[in-house]
């Protein structure tokens, strides 16, 4: 009952976070305006078709699949505070994007979610040589934490020597959808294909969240779970982050505030934070767009904004 | 080489130090100019200047301030994090991981875009406050008294109150400036615009919190003892606190207003001048000035030079420097 409730009222709220954010922006368009953008011959066909719709599409996309690589990551490593920014992979993948962009600009844009990849995975794989599975979750979020200090001036360093055109550079420093279109909702559909698998991983998740010692003698292998789920969460955020930049925070709070909505059973938390995570990005999105426009904020600040105090609020709470 | 260096005795590591830094000061002076300098002429411009020469203007005008600019600031966040680690006990505490430069980066950011009119000594008022109540937020927040195990946590505070401090940041610039341009710019630190004015205001704050700290520094010595011990042996806790943390803030607020936020240096330095000194503060302090003083001054000169005429900031040379060994720390400090 709980569940259908929580369900119903956080898609109505994503219904109508969807329609404010077609319809607010540099200019403000009624409902039945919005629904004519959506014909060709309509004055808001481009606002609407080109702009405002594509940009609402892809803040659901990535606010799901980077809440959904946040759960998954959470849920096997059983520490409150991983995500994968806090664990360094987003900015490890922005920085091989970065990279790639700067010092190989003849290189086709096709490549950059590859390239992402590479950088996620090398940066969870360096995270694991150095800390090994038996770390606390503090040292854990912690050598996370300065691994992406790392990656992250080495990204402003790069930015500094070879000045892109800076609202580019904003969105490789802090995530923005700005100027994102129907070409990287393109993009980033065949990734979707990792949905199912996380979901299919979702019992046995549930299993190795009562422990390693009787997962392992109900008949769950720990170390596929584990390896397969991480391997799945990276190539989501790997792929959110080659479109529209490390977006921080969304990753850790969106699984946190699902489940203390629909408690930890990892069928339905799974969905329920992607839910949370496409409210958060949108309302971050919107607010970010609105605040002061026509001037664009970073959808990344909002999230930080957002979600530094609450990281504070868990550290308080994890002992 | 590195042995022989620390067996020298206390005198002979600070006279090797300083040379060492007043040949850099002289390096930078003339190397890597538009305008051709060599290194006689910056010595005649330092003792009989002539300002029909353009050399010579140069040297005085741009690079003597600067260089100047960046000794100080380096000796500022030095001390700045020594002192933090001796409160704290904490290896990893310095002023950019656990929040202060951020802090104070949104202090100067928000006077500078909502009340212009305080100018520069406003915007380096705002930056003490700023770092003042990021400071108190991460002490609270992070358990730090505690002391012991609690390393991890107080980090961690840190880099929150930091994410959130910079996110801020950089709302106010981009809301101010109509446009992202000078985010960039503006939150990694950097000498290369210090001139004469900078220096006016730098010294004096500069002065105060050095002295401040050299006469704290038998306190901190007292205070690695352990909180019970050093109760005992007459040190008043609450009041050693609050003046080091004055001190700290003084030091990376006067800093911080000249040149930005400058990473890592106060992590890095105090940790390389315990390894020569051993854990003294009266022996620690005066080396982490001149070592802090060096590496700024050294990052500045590889920041012109690295790609010639386009000046990179030293602030993204040297946090490109100090991450890897935050990351070292963190292994060996951390349980």
């Amino acid at each position: 009952m709980r569940t259908l409730f929580v369900s119903f009222s956080l898609f109505s709220l994503l219904a109508f976070l969807v329609v404010l954010s077609l319809s607010f922006g540099a200019v403000s368009l009624s409902i039945s305006e919005i629904l004519s953008g959506f014909t060709p011959d309509s004055e808001f066909y481009f606002t609407i078709h080109e702009y405002r719709f594509p940009r609402a599409v892809l803040a659901v996309l990535v606010g799901a699949m980077m809440a959904l690589s946040g759960a998954l990551v959470q849920g096997v490593i059983r520490n409150p505070l991983a995500s994968p920014d806090v664990l360094g992979v987003s900015q490890g993948a922005g920085l091989a994007a970065v990279v790639l962009m700067t010092l190989f600009p003849s290189v086709s844009i096709f490549w950059l979610p590859w390239a992402a990849l590479a950088g996620g995975i090398s940066a969870a794989l360096l995270l694991w040589a150095l800390c090994g599975a038996h770390s606390s979750a503090i040292k854990l979020a912690i050598t996370g934490v300065a691994m992406a200090a790392l990656y992250s001036s080495a990204v402003d360093f790069l930015m500094l020597t070879r000045p892109l055109e800076i609202n580019n550079a904003l969105l490789w420093l802090t995530g923005s959808l700005w100027g994102r279109g129907w070409d990287q909702v393109f993009m980033i559909l065949p990734w979707l294909v990792l949905l199912p698998l996380a979901f299919w991983l979702a019992k046995r998740m549930n299993l190795i969240s009562l422990g390693d010692e009787v997962a392992t003698s109900l008949g769950v292998s720990i170390p596929v779970t584990r390896l397969s789920a991480l391997a799945i969460a990276v190539g989501l955020t790997a792929s959110c982050v080659a479109i529209c930049g490390p977006i921080g925070f969304l990753g850790l709070i969106a699984p946190h505030l699902a489940r203390r909505l629909v408690g930890g059973r990892h069928q339905i938390l799974l969905p329920c934070s992607m839910v949370v995570g496409m409210v958060i990005l949108l309302l971050a999105d919107l607010l970010a767009r609105t605040i002061n426009p026509p001037i664009e904020l970073p959808a990344g600040i909002m999230t930080a904004i957002i979600g530094a105090p609450y990281f504070l609020w868990l550290l308080l709470k994890t002992r | 080489m590195l042995n022989v260096f620390k067996n020298l005795p206390y005198l002979g590591q600070y006279f090797i130090l300083s040379f060492l830094l007043c040949l850099f000061a002289w390096l930078s002076l003339f190397s890597w100019s538009i305008v051709p300098i060599t290194g006689q002429q910056a010595l005649t411009a330092l003792l009989h200047p002539d300002k029909n020469i353009i050399a010579h203007s140069i040297v005085l005008d741009l690079r003597l301030p600067r260089v100047l600019v960046a000794a100080v600031v380096g000796a500022c966040l030095a001390v700045a994090g020594a002192i933090m680690q001796g409160l704290t006990r904490n290896p990893l505490a310095s002023p950019s991981v656990l929040g202060v430069n951020a802090g104070a980066a949104l202090g100067m950011a928000t006077v500078s875009t909502i009340a212009p009119w305080f100018g520069l000594f406003g915007t380096s008022v705002a930056a003490i406050i700023g770092g003042a109540i990021t400071w108190s937020l991460v002490m609270l927040l992070g358990a730090a008294w505690r002391g012991g195990n609690e390393h991890g946590r107080l980090v961690l505070a840190g880099v929150a109150i930091s994410a959130l401090c910079a996110a801020l940041t950089k709302a106010m610039i981009i809301l101010h400036e109509d446009q992202a341009a000078g985010v960039l710019t503006w939150l990694a630190g950097s000498v290369a615009d210090a001139r004469w004015s900078h220096w006016q205001q730098l010294w004096p704050m500069a002065l105060v919190g050095l002295l401040g700290a050299f006469l704290m520094s038998p306190t901190l010595n007292l205070l690695n003892l352990g909180e019970d011990n050093a109760r005992s042996l007459g040190v008043k806790l609450g009041w050693a606190r609050v003046i080091c943390s004055l001190l700290v803030l003084l030091l990376v607020g006067a800093a911080l207003s000249v040149a930005g936020s400058i990473a890592f240096i106060g992590l890095l330095v105090p940790h390389m001048a315990k390894s020569l000194v051993g854990q003294d503060h009266r022996k620690v302090l005066p080396i982490a000035a001149i070592m802090g003083a060096l590496l700024v001054m050294i990052a500045d000169v590889v920041s012109r030079s690295i790609i010639y005429p386009i000046e990179t900031p030293a602030g993204a040379i040297l946090a490109l420097i100090g991450a890897p060994f935050f990351i070292y720390m963190v292994r060996a400090r951390t349980s």
